[in-house]
Order: structure tokens, then sequence, then C-alpha cells
């Protein structure tokens, strides 16, 4: 009894739910940071179909990562997904100039939806190990992040692939909630 | 509990054993080969006598095939060789004479041809995912070609990069960075489907395209080559390639298990009638349970059944 009571005491400390969402052009690397915030194999990653979503306790807080396909036919379906979001987290494949456009005009869709007014904004500029990729400060340039005034954002230079600047971007997160 | 079972088993095994070789006048082995149904019970039943065994010659013999087959040198006039050799050590071992127990040898073979058959296919699966996808390696691409061609016969492809790969349900204008994790792996389990079993495979591309439960063909077919090679991996799915495979486990038998599970795949997403593409980590999870679940009765046999198209 008196063990059983002390891992319910356990179970019930006090974690705070946080929601992140995850979002982003296929092939950008999403599904990659997730594996890595939940210390998971990152070498048999398939194209995700739908979303994928983890738990992972960090800094005292219960952060449910939500990470959902970014391929063209599933972007419809994002916005089922904003309620309740406490950091909205972009991913940015940085070598991938192509798109740049593109990405970026999807984020300005997000950034102006009512349901995730005044979210936090985290982009991740992913794949700095690619020899195209834009640093983070001209990828910031190039999606004029510095105009967004409505909220707090942060762009964090990041190659998932090898589990680097992905912790540096998640302490951000933490401390913009803190702050909230 | 679980600890003091194993040892429990650990004193009684051989006490058991030893009375039975006593009363039957045959060991383990061959009281597997001779009582248990052909395929997925008997090898099984092989696999894991070999595995308790304590016998130093046997474990030799183990590890030895296991070298072998990691090494996918389990092959062609190795292979009769490698065979003979392990058999004749069981017979020394167990003092088993091959004059009088010809069914045994006949049969123990087949067991050790299937199990380290099995294991060397694991490893040449995996050989084969890592093969990341490149499109500067003609091979590839023309593989990839292949795929178009065996999927839409009748609607040429207009450039490398097209809009058109979409129909058949790669992500965007170029599948190259698509098969991600599952590599050339990925690429050859859709070809294979497409060639060998055109009409359920265009049975499957036209259920992908359905206004209400369509799906990304391509992209679903890579995370079935991802389901398929887990439970290769994990072992679950020795019950289909021991019933199934009368010769040396080959990666044909592979790509057969895959097409076997898109197409029950297709069958199962169909029936539950998903709201939309959003739906499909739950019903895979709930699919790869049933597939888990029915690999557990020895006895399956696993082959697609062609029905009617009646969605």
């Amino acid at each position: 009894m008196g063990l059983l009571s002390i891992l319910r005491k356990l179970r019930a400390a006090p974690e705070k739910d946080l929601r992140l969402l995850l979002l982003g052009l296929d092939n950008a690397g999403k599904t990659t940071i997730l594996k890595i915030l939940a210390s998971e194999d990152i070498t048999q990653i398939t194209p995700t179909a739908g979303f994928n979503i983890k738990s992972v306790i960090s800094d005292g807080f219960k952060l449910n990562v939500w990470d959902i396909g970014g391929q063209r036919k599933i972007r419809p379906y994002w916005k089922n997904y904003f309620e309740n979001t406490d950091v909205l987290i972009y991913v940015v494949d940085s070598s991938d100039r192509k798109r740049l456009e593109e990405t970026g005009l999807e984020l300005y869709e997000l950034l102006a939806d009512d349901k995730l007014e005044n979210v936090p904004l985290l982009v991740y500029a992913n794949k700095q190990d690619l020899p195209e990729a834009l640093t983070a400060s001209d990828l910031a340039q190039a999606l004029g992040l510095p105009t967004i005034k409505d909220r707090a954002w942060q762009i964090q230079a990041c190659t998932a692939s090898q589990g680097s600047g992905v912790r540096e971007g998640m302490e951000w997160v933490c401390k913009s909630i803190k702050k909230k | 509990m679980y600890w003091l079972w194993t040892y429990i088993s650990y004193y009684i095994r051989p006490l058991v054993k030893w009375f039975l070789r006593k009363t039957t006048g045959l060991c383990e082995l061959q009281r597997i080969c001779y009582g248990e149904v052909n395929g997925t019970p008997r090898i099984k039943g092989v696999e894991s006598s070999l595995h308790l065994s304590r016998s130093p010659q046997i474990k030799l013999l183990i590890q030895h095939l296991n070298n072998i087959s990691d090494n996918q040198r389990f092959l062609g006039s190795n292979e009769r060789e490698i065979l003979q050799g392990a058999v004749r050590t069981v017979l020394l071992v167990k003092q088993i004479n091959p004059q009088i127990h010809t069914q045994f040898v006949k049969s123990f073979s087949k067991c050790i041809e299937q199990i380290w058959g099995y294991r060397q296919l694991v490893a040449e699966v995996e050989s084969l995912r890592k093969i990341n996808y490149d499109s500067d390696n003609l091979e590839h691409e023309r593989k990839l070609y292949d795929l178009w061609e065996n999927l839409m016969p009748f609607e040429p492809l207009e450039s490398r990069v097209s809009r058109q790969w979409q129909d058949i349900g790669f992500q965007g204008d170029d599948p190259k960075t698509d098969f991600r994790g599952m590599g050339l792996l990925g690429l050859e389990n859709l070809l294979y489907f497409a060639t060998e079993f055109k009409g359920p495979a265009s049975h499957v591309l036209s259920h992908s395209h359905h206004p209400d439960y369509g799906y990304a063909f391509a992209i679903v077919g890579i995370n079935i080559t991802s389901m398929a090679w887990q439970l290769l991996k994990d072992g679950d799915a020795k019950t289909y390639f021991y019933n199934m495979s009368k010769s040396l486990p080959s990666i044909r038998h592979f790509h057969q298990f895959y097409c076997y599970l898109f197409y029950e795949f297709d069958r199962f997403w169909i029936e539950c009638k998903p709201e939309n593409i959003m739906e499909f980590s739950n019903i895979r999870d709930r699919f790869e349970q049933n597939i888990r679940n029915s690999l557990l009765d020895a006895q399956n046999i696993f082959k697609i059944n062609v029905s009617v198209d009646t969605v």
C-alpha cells in the first residue's frame, strides 16, 4: 500500500502539459527532430503519412509534440491541430532554395491564423551540414522574420541528422513558456 | 515469477529430455523432426532446441552458422557443404545412425536451411535498406522509371522532375527524397509489387485514388516497407517465411511478404472507412497488431486473395 501511494505521488508530479506543433514542408526534417527529442533512432525514418506524436519530459514540462506530415495534400489538415498550441515549431530545409518561397508562404499563412495568435514561434534552420545551406541569419532575412512583431520568435540553426542544435532550440521553447 | 520459471526449467529440462531419450530411444531433435508437422512448427521446434543446447559442439556450430549467415555466405555450392557439415556435427554429438534415420537427415537439414537462411535474409534486407537512393546512380534512376512505367503504362512521364509523381503517391515533384530511411529497399519493394503482382498493384493504386478513402500510394508503400522490415528483424515474420519458402529464403520471399502486407493493408484501410489520411498512424498500428496476432498461429498460411473490386 505504502509503495503504491509513493508511486502514485511520483506519477502525479506537477509537470505542466504543453502542446508543441511541428510544421514545415515535406522533407524538412520534422520527424527527425521529433525522434531526436524522444532520444529515438533516426536511421529508419519514413515519410509521414498523417502525423506522429510523442511525449517528452524536459525541464519540468511534459511536452506533447505533434509532428504533422508536410506533403502538400496534407497541409489543409494542419489547421485541425492548431487549437491550444503553446509553441509553434517551424522546420525549414535550409538547403532547399527552390522551395524557399513556398515555405515562406506556408509560414505566413500559419502566422495569420486566429488560433495561433500570439503563439511563440521557433524556426529550425535545418540541414546546416549541406553545402548549399543558408545560414540561420540569412534564412531569417529571406523569410522576413524580423518583421514579426506580434509574438516572440527565434531562429535556431541545426543539423537534426547529427542531433546538433535541436536541444538549444528546445531550451528557448522552455524559456519562452516560463516567461508567459 | 519469470526467473523462477527459468530456474526450474534449467534443471528440469535435462531430466525430462534424459527420461524421454531413454524411453523413446530418440534425441529431442529427432522427436521434433518426426513428431512436428512440416513447416513452422517443426522449424521453430528445432530452432529453440538448438539454442537451448548446452553441448559445446552444438554451441560452436550455432556460432559458426550465425557468422556465415550474417556475412551472407550461405549460398550456392557453399550452402550444400555447410548443411552437410552441420548435419554431420549433430549426428556425431547425438550419436544418430544416418543409415537408419535417413528421414531425420533430410528434414533436419531442411530446418537448418530455413533457420539460417532467414538470418541471412535479415542481413541482406538490412544492407539493401542502408543503400540510400542516389539520383546520380543510373541503376537507381532506371528502377524509378520502371516503377512509373509499370504502374502507369498508359501515361508517359513528361519529365524526370514532374508533378505526375504525385499521381502514384510521392510527396512532391521528385521522389528521390521520399525513400529516406528505407533506402533502395523501399523502391525495390514497390517495384516488385508493380511488376510481379500487376493486377493487385493496380487494384491498390486505384483505391489510393478513391475520392473519400484515398491515400498516397508510394508513401504508404514506403511505410509498409518499414513495417515488413520491422517484422522480419524482430523475428515475428518467421511464421510466414518458415511456412512459405520451400528453398533457401531469398530477397524475393521478402518482396512477396511485402506485397502481401501492402495488399492486406489496403483492404483494411478501405474497411475502416477513414475520414482522411490523418488516421493513418492509428490504422497502421491496428493493422500491424492484427498481423502480429495472425503470425502467432504457426499453421497460418499467407497468400494474397485477389477479390473482385467492390468499392
